[in-house]
């Protein structure tokens, strides 16, 4: 007995190890990510004012509006301090002049939106009572929305960036198509060494490619233009597109298509009526990776572009020539992230399948 | 309803590896013919080089007397049934029945009454709606078989369709291809690894081994007649016994000497083995041509070793001289291992084999 209970504890020692570990790990990586999404829900003030940051942004922000000999005097309520602080200009009075520039104070610094009437409003409450506080609830997607309208060019690199993804793809897929279908169905000499080889195109990293892939592009005519961005990617992708396809089509049974073959189709039209739609899945993630994988590249798109440049480079040229403005930053991060993230999300079933050897 | 013939039929891999070495056949109108053979004998090659899937290295496939070695399949006139049926799974079993009646451009309303007659054929007639995926693999088997005979085929063929299937369907399923094949009469050739399957099914059976058509006849004729040890050996459960003996001919008598007994034989009817005299020759002896005796009539006793009851009747295994003869005895009959019985052969059913060829050696009146 107390060999069995000390045999149990062990066990459960270990695995209590274990996930603190795993655990740990995971918040080291998961950490980074939360704030850089909690960061770009934040304001300016709750980014700079408050200490210690708060784990999750605020959904509102309460102002407190007094009157003195002086003139009327704005407070935003500060969670550090848990008291009200002053809030932008010292003074104003009531004037139409002061209360824009206090709406658009508001608005620049605590994400919220009040109109001018509404101001004038509190102040004739002021006026005749003594202070007044209200609330008003953030703009959450107000980082986003000036990161697109502050940093240059933004909404078209985000065209660009999907014409490129967009290219990539349909290079990618067809002819990695082709050469995953071809790998998956016949047998050639030397099949192995080449299914190994198309890899090593991968092994090079970007940078040390660049000088004669612009040399290239350039005497192609395609230096700065989406296309030729996404023939570089596409090089990359056809490897890893080869890969995935190829499984896919394995995992789909030869007789299949005999039976088509058998029952009146040809050759091609076994793989038009069966074999694509069955693959259409698989193939689907294909693409998908082929975006991501297009989607986030910076190293090749610095180089490659100049007047014509993708998202992410727009995004690190905001990181590396910002002053301050995290916020805003992260914002424009987040939303390079998210298709990415949504995507692999959607993937992840078909790639755990196919790495795991379960069929699709 | 056709004719198929292979002439001098060959499937060659690679420099060493024969799928089919030769094969010559001629399969009558309506026959349902069941290639039999060890796995890797050469089977599904065949089948498929009959239904266009595989190029031929050598020879020539005439259906109809027309050459169609190299016709794509889809004009051949044939259907298959696979043995991991290949039903598609993204499509609706109705789908799946109707593919090809498609591709035919048939009319809406003709297809559907096919499908329909079809799926009721092979009793599937309720799930035409149902994606393969929800379909328990017998009726799997089903939609396979109802796609096959929706093209009315000319041909045929069948990959080991039962292989997949549990014990006691395999034998319902037996039963009603069977019927189905007296019903559209279509010529068929059935492939399978399990000789009681190829008895029980075939107008004539095809024996392969390593690439090469050992024997073609009916039931009868490979289980009575074997032509080499190979198909003795392999067909019948359990198969049959061999003993290797030395054949004393004499004008009155014929002496069988094994180590462990002595079988005489009266020489009429058994003239052929004349030449062998002083040669050695392999006996085969199915099970049931073993009998049990009074020792006084035994040609030789031994010790049982286990008794195997099967219900209909019990398989008795003794060990003769460190190998194992099986034979059947009734139901009835009080067998107990170690118990000590005596044997006789029932002469008139034995094979006889020359030992270095391992081929029949030919009496004038076998057993018809
Ligand atoms: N595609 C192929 N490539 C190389 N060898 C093959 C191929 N298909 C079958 N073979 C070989 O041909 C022989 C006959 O195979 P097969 O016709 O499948 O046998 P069966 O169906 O009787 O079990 C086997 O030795 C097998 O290894
Ligand atoms: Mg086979």
């Amino acid at each position: 007995m107390a060999n069995v209970l000390k045999r149990q504890i062990r066990r459960s020692a270990k695995k209590t190890s274990l996930y603190i570990i795993l655990v740990g790990i995971a918040c080291i990586i998961i950490f980074p990510v939360f704030f850089l999404f909690s960061f770009s829900f934040m304001s300016d003030y709750e980014t700079y004012s408050e200490w210690p940051k708060p784990l999750v942004p605020s959904f509102k922000a309460h102002f407190m509006i007094d009157k003195d000999v002086e003139g009327y005097h704005l407070f935003i309520f500060n969670k550090s301090e848990d008291d009200f602080m002053p809030f932008g200009p010292l003074v104003f009075t009531n004037n139409e002049k002061d209360v824009d520039n206090l709406r658009k104070f508001i608005k620049l610094q605590s994400n919220c939106k009040i109109s001018s009437q509404q101001i004038v409003e509190y102040l004739e409450v002021v006026d005749s009572d003594s202070r007044v506080e209200f609330t008003i609830r953030k703009d959450l997607l107000a980082n986003y929305i000036l990161f697109f309208q502050v940093v240059n060019g933004a909404p078209k690199a985000v065209l660009n960036s999907l014409m490129v993804a967009g290219a990539t793809i349909l290079i990618s897929l067809t002819i990695g198509g082709m050469g995953g279908y071809a790998f998956a169905r016949y047998f050639f000499k030397g099949k192995n060494i080449l299914k190994l080889s198309v890899l090593f195109v991968r092994m090079f990293p970007a940078v040390s490619l660049a000088i004669p892939m612009v040399i290239i592009l350039a005497k192609m005519g395609l230096y700065d233009q989406p296309l030729g961005l996404s023939l570089v990617y596409s090089v990359g992708q056809i490897s890893m597109s080869i890969w995935i396809t190829a499984s896919v089509f394995m995992s789909i049974p030869v007789s299949l298509e005999e039976a088509a073959m058998i029952f009146g189709t040809t050759k091609v039209g076994a793989f038009w009526h069966i074999t694509l739609p069955l693959a259409l899945p698989g193939l689907a993630a294909c693409a998908m990776y082929s975006f991501i994988g297009s989607w986030n590249e910076v190293i090749a798109a610095v180089v490659l572009t100049q007047f014509n440049p993708t998202f992410p480079v727009i995004v690190y040229k905001a990181l590396v020539g910002s002053q301050g403005q995290i916020n805003l930053i992260t914002a424009g991060s987040v939303a390079q992230a998210v298709p990415a993230i949504i995507f692999t999300l959607i993937i992840r079933k078909y790639i755990i399948q196919m790495w795991g050897g379960v069929k699709v | 309803m056709a004719t198929l013939e292979l002439v001098d039929l060959a499937k060659r891999f690679s420099k060493k590896v024969w799928g089919v070495k030769k094969m010559d056949l001629e399969v009558n109108e309506k026959e349902f013919i069941v290639l039999l053979g060890p796995s890797g004998c050469g089977k599904t090659t065949t089948m498929r080089m009959i239904a266009g899937l595989e190029e031929v290295t050598r020879g020539t496939i005439l259906l109809d007397g027309n050459d169609i070695t190299d016709i794509p399949s889809r004009n051949r006139g044939i259907s298959m049934v696979f043995q991991n049926y290949a039903i598609w799974p993204h499509m609706s079993v109705y789908e799946n029945i109707a593919f090809s009646l498609k591709l035919k451009k048939m009319p809406a309303a003709e297809i559907k009454q096919r499908v329909q007659e079809t799926a009721d054929m092979v009793k599937i007639g309720e799930l035409l709606k149902r994606l393969p995926g929800q379909l328990s693999g017998g009726q799997q088997q089903r939609v396979a078989l109802a796609r096959a005979l929706a093209v009315r085929p000319r041909l045929f063929l069948m990959d080991e369709p039962l292989s997949n299937l549990d014990a006691k369907l395999r034998v319902i399923m037996r039963t009603e291809l069977k019927a189905i094949h007296q019903k559209t009469e279509a010529t068929s050739i059935f492939v399978t690894h399990d000789q009681s399957e190829a008895m029980s099914m075939a107008d004539r059976i095809v024996i392969m081994k390593d690439g090469v058509i050992v024997q073609i006849g009916t039931p009868d004729d490979v289980y009575f007649r074997s032509a080499n040890m190979f198909v003795a050996g392999f067909i019948g459960t359990p198969p049959s016994n061999f003993f290797t003996v030395k054949c004393i001919y004499n004008n009155d008598k014929i002496a069988l000497e094994h180590s462990q007994f002595t079988l005489d034989l009266d020489p009429k009817g058994f003239e052929e083995l004349k030449e062998y005299n002083g040669k050695e020759i392999v006996i085969g002896a199915r099970p049931e041509d073993l009998l049990v005796v009074p020792d006084s009539e035994a040609v030789f006793t031994e010790e049982i070793l286990v008794v195997e009851p099967q219900g209909s009747h019990q398989v008795v295994a003794l060990n003769l001289s460190e190998t194992i003869v099986k034979m059947i005895v009734s139901a009835e009959a009080k067998v107990k291992p170690g118990d000590n019985i005596g044997l006789n052969f029932n002469r008139k059913r034995l094979h006889f084999f020359n030992k270095e060829t391992e081929d029949r050696i030919h009496l004038k009146n076998e057993v018809e």
